[in-house]
């Protein structure tokens, strides 16, 4: 609950990085990732065994509030809520006060301890059951000081939903996720379908019981959902540069039991993969793709929030993609599998011209796929 | 919340099946009837759901904007071409899904990275049927996503009508199958009796439906049909919210009694 001073070092350390990091980004262009990884460290060495926060929803139900305590909390964040309206949509295409107050349920359902039989409508109008409302005790996951600082973060400072209640859910899976590592995105969720379509494939199943890895894996939830696809002796290889999404990630594969299927490495993209060239049946990333000078026009959210290494992809956001491209196609074995998300249409179709141009011999079948609102957002295809 | 929705349409709150809640709203503006469900998915998450979801409706209103709603006109004369509207609800996941349209109320704007909205919203509209479903109360789209198809199957079954030919009607065998094991048309073969909570309950509960439309709504003459008393089928019709608000309507819309 209340964070430990190590942990209050580490997240500004963090900023003060990512506050550096567009000058960095101008001059160091072409090889930012690596040399971002060893400023970062260096600089902050207790990142390396950090231990990662467990989402509020895992938390044991040691605090308790009254029901009215708890009515008044929940009028006020309600109020809080309403008053976003839609300036927030019309401010940087924020959440609306609609999203808001789901989100207001959805922080109860996590803070709340299953306790529903014990609770009364709000119908009690007698003394003898007021009496009976009032002195109820309801148990809580976090104090209701805290129930109150965290909306206020929420709609005040816009901290991501996912930061406050320390976890996403994401396909069929609840991931813990905190300050430093990116929310997956419900976008990326098709990707876990897209490999699933390839594993289908008679012709394709070899894949199932091959070496996958996943790039930049963040919380892990791509990692370990392909992890459940596969067959038993199929492994994932979730690499990423930040100590956090690694310790993260780490958490989530454990939580799901999958310890001996996804292996967790710090490292930038391929460079945990050294000893794999030619051997793996199938890459997937969701690696920045936000062009450099998009970042400052983000939702605060996103902007202001949620951990630059995993939104910037440089001058055009293409640097990661071209750089995992170019890897894929020495370190995918003949007919293994690549889906990548990209920005958008105009990403998909410079990857595809790229691979025309300059990988042409080792690849194929590429095609665009787009994400459920129809925007063209995957490029896929195999190694030939 | 779905408070807005909650006080312009006056909502009937029927709270009887655990894990479903089932408002009924008279009609829309089109003059279809509007049904919004609550519905979660079995999953880890739905554990979450059902922990904190009866609270929350009773403490703080309505938790759920979620609605399904039927329209277009195909549902509404779909007697000519009985077999071919049955096979919706034969069909796989994957396969009904190919015959809708889905939409996830993305605003504009680049989305993936770029967006942290958690708007996890599916819409999906059968296109063969015109019938739509959609989920929103998932904190993920895929579960979503599955909830969606959930509900579609059940509207389905509760608004596409096949024709029943009374002179030599035998009960299909997934009707029998949802049927107590007292009936006396319920052979061995029938296994146990299925419930609402397995996913084959549809399907009995169209041929049901379509029995009970085809004897206008009288539950002793569909009750003689199948081989079972009338307070035996009455009970099985009070068993499932949709079930029963669908006799009931029928029932209205003749001039009878509601079963109660």
């Amino acid at each position: 609950m209340r964070p430990s001073l190590a942990r209050v070092y580490r997240i500004k350390s963090f900023t003060l990085i990512f506050q550096h990091k567009p000058s960095f980004v101008a001059a160091n262009h072409h090889q930012r990732t690596p040399i971002y990884f060893s400023s970062l460290s260096s600089s902050c060495p207790n990142l390396q065994i950090r231990k990662p926060q467990t989402p509020l929803f895992l938390r044991a139900a040691s605090y308790s509030a009254t029901l009215p305590d708890l009515k008044k909390w929940h009028q006020w964040a309600t109020s809080l809520a309403s008053s976003v309206g839609s300036t927030l949509v019309d401010l940087d295409n924020g959440p609306d006060s609609t999203l808001l107050l789901r989100e207001l349920n959805w922080l109860i359902q996590d803070s709340f301890q299953d306790h529903h039989n014990s609770f009364i409508p709000q119908l009690p109008t007698t003394e003898f059951t007021r009496t009976r409302v009032d002195s109820q005790v309801v148990k809580l996951r976090v104090g209701l000081d805290e129930l109150y600082r965290l909306w206020r973060q929420r709609v005040e400072e816009r901290r991501p939903f996912q930061y406050i209640v320390g976890c996403e859910h994401w396909r069929d899976l609840v991931l813990s996720v905190e300050d430093g590592v990116l929310v997956p995105r419900p976008e990326t969720e098709l990707i876990v379908d897209l490999v699933s379509n390839v594993l289908l494939k008679e012709s394709n199943r070899g894949l199932r019981d091959g070496l996958w890895a996943d790039l930049g894996t963040g919380s892990g939830a791509l990692a370990i959902a392909i992890g459940r696809l596969l067959g038993k002796h199929g492994r994932v290889i979730a690499t990423d540069l930040s100590p956090v999404a690694v310790a993260v990630a780490t958490f989530n594969v454990q939580r799901y039991a999958l310890q001996d299927v996804v292996d967790v490495r710090q490292g930038s993209w391929f460079e945990p993969l050294k000893d794999l060239e030619g051997k793996l049946g199938g890459i997937i990333s969701n690696p920045p793709y936000i062009p450099s000078n998009h970042i400052s026009g983000l939702q605060a959210e996103v902007g202001r929030h949620e951990p630059r290494l995993a939104l910037d992809g440089g001058f055009n956001g293409m640097d990661d993609l071209l750089h995992i491209c170019n890897g894929a196609a020495s370190f995918l074995k003949p007919a293994g599998f690549f889906a990548f998300e990209t920005n958008g249409l105009e990403q998909c179709k410079f990857l595809v011209d790229y691979m025309d141009r300059n990988i042409k011999g080792s690849i194929c079948n590429v095609s665009i796929v787009s994400d459920f609102a129809g925007i063209p957002r995957f490029v896929t295809g195999f190694r030939q | 919340m779905a408070s807005a929705m909650g006080k312009s349409l006056n909502l009937i709150l029927l709270l009887k099946h655990p894990s479903t809640r089932i408002v009924v709203v008279p009609k829309n503006c089109k003059g279809y009837p509007v049904i919004s469900f609550s519905n979660c998915c079995s999953s880890f998450s739905r554990r979450l759901h059902q922990q904190n979801q009866q609270l929350q409706q009773l403490l703080f209103g309505s938790k759920y904007s979620t609605t399904a709603s039927a329209g277009g006109s195909a549902s509404r004369d779909s007697n000519s071409s009985t077999s071919y509207y049955k096979k919706h609800l034969e069909m796989g996941d994957e396969e009904l899904m190919r015959q809708c349209e889905m939409d996830t109320f993305k605003a504009s704007g680049p989305g993936g990275q770029h967006r942290n909205k958690r708007e996890s919203a599916v819409r999906l509209k059968h296109l063969p049927t015109g019938i739509i479903a959609q989920a929103v109360e998932d904190r993920s789209q895929h579960m979503n996503r599955a909830s969606a198809l959930l509900r579609l199957r059940t509207l389905l079954a509760l608004r596409v009508r096949n024709s029943v030919d009374l002179e030599s009607y035998s009960p299909p065998k997934e009707l029998l199958q949802i049927l107590p094991p007292k009936s006396t048309l319920r052979g061995s073969d029938c296994g146990p009796q299925i419930g609402p909570n397995n996913s084959k309950f549809v399907l009995g509960m169209q041929a049901l439906l379509d029995l009970i439309f085809a004897v206008e709504g009288s539950v002793s003459q569909a009750a003689k049909l199948l081989g079972l008393s009338t307070g035996a089928l009455s009970r099985l019709l009070l068993s499932h919210d949709s079930l029963r608000m669908a006799v009931n309507d029928l029932r209205a819309s003749k001039g009878m009694k509601p079963l109660k």
